[in-house]
């Protein structure tokens, strides 16, 4: 059927509107990249906008020189890696009897760990139960509460379910235990699922910065999503790292807070943006599964 | 070891049978139990024990004599909470910002689901996708830094851009209108295209037959939108809509941290903020407890009766 002129107005509308919405995504980090790399004249004149303009990688230096930029970067890292691995590890473990038919209080676990979804303590009674804990100020009070996202846990236990009897029975004729029936045949069938989760649990972990503030007071401790925020909104900790930077060198008009403040957002970005388009796959897939839930 | 067939069959028979079924039943439940552990234990530590401690909302709690030693004082923080014209201020604060972040965020999604599944060039729809879900995985320290590169006073993007146009650079982030629409835009921008992912798949498991036939009919694009698309699509949209429904009080800490200002305190301070600066911060644990329990209350509340409402409708979430 050949389109009417009503339709190609509508598709051509369409594009064009899509097109603007996807730029709207693309620019802004385009614009902060290209800051980040300009001298101090540029930004201040207002020169730079989606190209570096009288490029240099001053800013990066002095962000990296002048603050604990590389050690919350390290700190960060540690987060994540710890974190997404014990998280993966508990919720899979809690997430398999959940899935066995047989495993007593199944039911009564089941609804007991979904209201948590609908119904909590709040910030306060879970600060005072890690400091009872006596876990503040260190990682354990970021990892510990993170161990099992319960959106997380229904996904997987969800996909659990899924997998075709037969195979287990089988295996189970064979003599295979839970412990290897789990390592051994369910999780190598899970594979796309365990990846999806993996990367949610690592961004969260990389992002993490409400616990952060809360649970941890040693900046040394400091992730790079609290620095960052710091650096950003106080102007204190910037004007530190010009005032270091204008003392060793000579040409004065190199950095400005602008330059260091995007050179600070683009780091933070920086192994999103990296990773994101090998793992996109991954998350399209997650966020399926999530919507046929059980 | 057919486990399943085996208990199946001795159950319903004599006693005996069924004892050694039941023996059977808790030697395979042991390793099961065992791995079970460290969950349950998460679940009753950082779940289970924070709703106990929901007590000192009761209570005019110290540290020194702990969550139980410390004394009663039955409703006076809830009192107090609802006395203060500050605390008030934060409650409305909480339900205008996240009613607005509803109406208007809760559209966008769909619209943008349904105008991507009406591209026909995929290689075209890939690379938007691509585009528009990466902001979700960006923090609000990211958005926040970027909002206020473009629209900050002195050397924003956006002031530059209007020089020539205002006599004087525009206080975006100090007005509260132009406040407010940059903080619902910022949300908006970070959460449509991932929030999207989900109507899309619903919108995939519509029949393409029902197209053919409505365009026989005669019917155009928009009275397929209007009486496929959307119909199509409506359990999902109802489904979503009750889980919203439910963070109506909670506004999320990391989003209104980063964009707030002093300026703007007026309108930016909501219970998130006012429970890390005033509990958190300075102390005041049994008052801010009080706070949150009042919002995850409401919340509680309002997901339980949207729930009862769609399911008169036959769409409820349970």
């Amino acid at each position: 059927m050949k389109p009417t002129t009503g339709e190609k107005l509508f598709y051509g509308m369409n594009y064009i509107v899509l097109l603007l919405l996807g730029l709207s995504c693309l620019l802004p980090l385009v614009h902060i990249l290209a800051l980040s790399m300009s001298d101090a004249h540029s930004i201040l004149s207002g020169k730079v906008s989606l190209l570096p303009v009288g490029f240099t990688m001053e800013s990066f230096q002095s962000l990296f020189q002048g603050t604990r930029m590389m050690d919350s970067f390290k700190n960060s890292v540690v987060i994540t890696v710890v974190g997404t691995a014990l998280a993966m590890i508990v919720t899979v473990l809690t997430a398999y009897p959940l899935a066995r038919k047989y495993f007593i209080g199944r039911r009564f676990f089941l609804l007991a760990f979904l209201f948590t979804m609908m119904f909590g303590g709040g910030t306060i009674p879970s600060y005072l139960v890690m400091k009872s804990l006596g876990i503040i100020n260190t990682y354990w009070a970021l990892w510990l509460p993170a161990l099992v996202n319960t959106y997380n846990l229904l996904i997987l236990r969800t996909f659990f379910v899924g997998l075709p009897e037969e195979v287990e029975d089988a295996a189970r004729i064979d003599g295979c235990g839970e412990w290897r029936l789990l390592g051994s045949i369910v999780l190598p069938l899970s594979l796309p699922v365990l990846a999806t989760l993996t990367l949610f649990n690592a961004v969260g972990f990389w992002n993490s910065f409400l616990s952060v503030l809360i649970y941890i007071n040693d900046t040394h401790l400091y992730n790079l999503t609290v620095l960052v925020q710091n650096m950003i909104q106080s102007q204190s900790v910037l004007q530190e790292v010009v005032a270091s930077q204008m003392m060793q060198a000579d040409d004065t008009a190199q950095i400005t807070p602008e330059g260091i403040k995007a050179a600070g957002i683009i780091t933070l970005m920086a192994p999103m943006v990296i990773v994101y388009p090998f793992v996109q796959k991954y998350f399209v897939q997650g966020a399926l599964l999530g919507s046929v839930k059980g | 070891m057919a486990v399943r067939s085996s208990l199946t069959d001795s159950a319903p028979r004599t006693g005996k049978r069924l004892k050694a079924g039941t023996v059977k039943l808790i030697k395979q439940n042991i390793p099961l139990m065992i791995m079970f552990l460290p969950g349950l234990l998460f679940y009753v530590i950082f779940k289970y024990a924070p709703m106990g401690g929901i007590i000192i909302a009761f209570k005019d709690f110290n540290l020194r004599d702990g969550v139980f030693g410390s004394p009663w004082v039955g409703m006076d923080n809830f009192v107090q909470l609802f006395n203060q014209a500050q605390s008030l201020q934060i409650i409305r604060n909480s339900f205008i910002i996240s009613i607005l972040s509803l109406v208007v965020g809760f559209p966008m999604p769909i619209l943008l689901a349904i105008l991507l599944n009406e591209v026909r060039k995929m290689a075209f729809k890939r690379v938007v996708q691509t585009l528009v879900y990466l902001p979700h995985f960006l923090s609000w320290v990211i958005v926040g830094g970027i909002v206020l590169s473009l629209f900050a006073l002195e050397s924003g993007t956006v002031n530059r851009w209007l020089e020539g146009v205002l006599s004087e650079p525009y206080p975006f982030m100090y007005e509260k209108v132009s406040w407010l629409i940059i903080y619902l835009g910022s949300g908006i921008w970070k959460e449509m295209g991932f929030a999207a992912i989900i109507y899309l798949a619903a919108l995939a498991g519509i029949d393409p037959h029902l197209y053919e036939a409505g365009s026989i009919d005669g019917a155009n694009k928009w009275q397929q939108i209007r009486h496929i698309t959307i119909p199509g699509i409506g359990t999902t949209i109802i489904l979503l809509l009750i889980l919203s429904v439910g963070k109506v009080m909670d506004v999320g800490f990391d989003q209104i941290y980063n964009l707030q200002n002093a300026v703007v305190s007026d309108i930016a301070n909501v219970i998130s903020l006012y429970i890390y600066q005033i509990g958190i911060l300075r102390g005041q644990y049994s008052l801010t407890a009080a706070m949150g329990i009042f919002e995850n209350l409401v919340g509680l509340v309002l997901v339980l009766s949207a729930n009862y409402f769609a399911r008169k409708f036959n769409q409820g979430l349970w």
